[in-house]
Order: C-alpha cells, then sequence, then structure tokens
C-alpha cells in the first residue's frame, strides 16, 4: 500500500482522528488514551498499530511504558499526494489550451 | 504542532498557458470535461461520464455518472471572468465539510495566462455533525476533511 493511501485509512476512522486529536496536546501513553476514550485500551492498542504503520504516529520506550507522539511523516505524505493530484490536473488543463491555440493557428486568419 | 499546521496549508498551484485570459477562463470551466482526469479522478471512477461546470455566482460542479445519476462537487462562490474564479469543493463528503478552491487568471504578456489555483479551507471546522459532538476538537474534522478530500480524488 501507497503512504498515502495508508494514511487515508488511518484518518478514516472516527477514533484513530481523535486519538491523533490528543496527541496533538503532547505525547501519550495507551492508558493516558484509553482512560478518555469510549473505547477498551486494547482496541486503543490497535488503532495505535494502523496509526504507526500510515506514518502519523511514533513512540518511544520509556522503561515500562510506550509513549505514543505525532508523527508528521504520514500527513506530509498525504500533502504530496494532494499537491501531485492537482499537478496532473493542471498539465492536462494546459495541455488541451495548447491544443486549442495550435487549432487556432491552422485557421485561414480573416485580419 | 507546527509542522502539522504548516502541513495543511493551501495547495498551492500555478501554471502558464498559452492563451489570453478569456479563453484560459472558458476552457477551465466551460470546458472542464476536455481536461479533466476524469477516469481516475471522480466519485464515479470507471463510471463517470461527464463533467459541467456552470456558469455564474450559485451554479454547480457535476459529475454525471453512466446510469444518470449525479454528483456535486462543489458550488461557484466568485465568477468574475476573466480573472476570477472561486467555488467550494465537496466531491464525494458532505456539503458542510467543504474545501475551497480559488483560481486567478493574470495576462502574462500577450496571448498568454498565469493560472494560480488554491486549495484551502483545511482549518474550518465542520459546523454539522461534529459540533454535535461531546468533546470539542477543533482538529479532528480538519483530519477527516483531508481525508475525505483526497480519499475522493483517488
Amino acid at each position: 500500500m501507497e503512504t498515502y493511501e495508508a494514511v487515508l485509512e488511518a484518518l478514516g476512522d472516527r477514533t484513530r482522528r481523535h486519538i491523533v486529536d490528543l496527541l496533538r496536546a503532547g505525547p501519550s501513553s495507551v492508558g493516558e488514551l484509553a482512560a478518555v476514550l469510549p473505547v477498551s485500551r486494547p482496541a486503543v492498542s490497535q488503532h495505535l498499530m494502523v496509526l504507526r504503520r500510515s506514518g502519523l504516529v511514533s513512540y518511544s520506550d520509556h522503561g515500562t511504558r510506550n509513549v505514543y507522539r505525532l508523527d508528521t511523516a504520514g500527513l506530509r505524505d498525504l500533502r504530496a499526494w494532494l499537491d501531485s493530484f492537482w499537478d496532473l490536473a493542471l498539465d492536462r488543463y494546459a495541455q488541451r489550451v495548447r491544443e486549442d491555440s495550435l487549432d487556432i493557428g491552422a485557421q485561414p486568419r480573416h485580419e | 504542532m507546527p509542522s502539522n499546521l504548516t502541513s495543511l496549508k493551501p495547495v498551492r498551484k500555478s501554471v502558464t498557458v498559452p492563451a489570453a485570459p478569456p479563453r484560459a477562463f472558458e476552457l477551465f470551466t466551460s470546458h472542464i470535461h476536455e481536461w479533466w482526469p476524469l477516469q481516475t479522478h471522480s466519485v464515479g471512477a470507471r463510471q463517470a461520464v461527464g463533467l459541467v461546470f456552470g456558469e455564474g455566482v450559485g451554479a454547480e460542479i457535476v459529475e454525471t455518472m453512466t446510469d444518470g445519476t449525479t454528483s456535486v462537487w462543489g458550488t461557484v462562490t466568485h465568477w468574475e471572468p476573466p480573472h476570477y474564479l472561486a467555488f467550494s469543493w465537496h466531491a464525494g463528503t458532505p456539503e458542510g465539510e467543504a474545501t475551497r478552491v480559488e483560481v486567478r487568471f493574470t495576462e502574462d504578456g500577450p496571448g498568454h495566462t498565469v493560472v494560480r489555483l488554491d486549495h484551502s479551507g483545511w482549518e474550518r471546522r465542520s459546523d454539522g455533525a461534529f459540533a454535535r459532538e461531546d468533546y470539542d476538537s477543533g482538529w479532528e474534522p480538519v483530519l477527516g476533511r483531508f481525508a475525505a478530500v483526497a480519499a475522493t480524488l483517488h
């Protein structure tokens, strides 16, 4: 799966968006996240795994607990993809205008 | 998280085309079906057969599928030919989660136009579904909207 697709899949879920939002305030452990989310701790762990795979979240080992934090790599990939989408659309538009100008050039001129 | 905010700034693009602004504007709007990559960038994908860019404020951008159903992608909010055009953008997403696209056509020497496109509005809250939730989150709708728009254009 392309990275941006993983990001889309990750952000397609409401709980995962909520987790990303919570991590925006600062790094958290699974337990801290589970305490404020309406889902179980194992479910939070599952969501965090999806978020890690997409590059939206990273974690570090702090003794006995894993601390999760936002990672901007995932959003950068998604953003890059959106950029490339508009590049493609505008390229095709420019090509269409070029064809148009050639058509006009081929017409007999009456000046 | 400033770096996240940076990554959600408007998408800005520009291209120079060999036509004066009036024709560049006309090709961008009335002739959109002739250049938009509909097969890969639409709600209906392979079922998509048509795309119409309505003229004037309040007009819609509408995709048509093979079975005749339609999908509204957005509504024109500014129609100032040949220099400026703006429309809401909610292809495949609820209208309340619309982002915004602005297009400026600036003459660049005789017979040439610089077309600048800004796709923005990622930071705006949707005031419908999310406002009813019991937590007040400024960021979650942003992520959702960003993902939804990008997914639609897949």
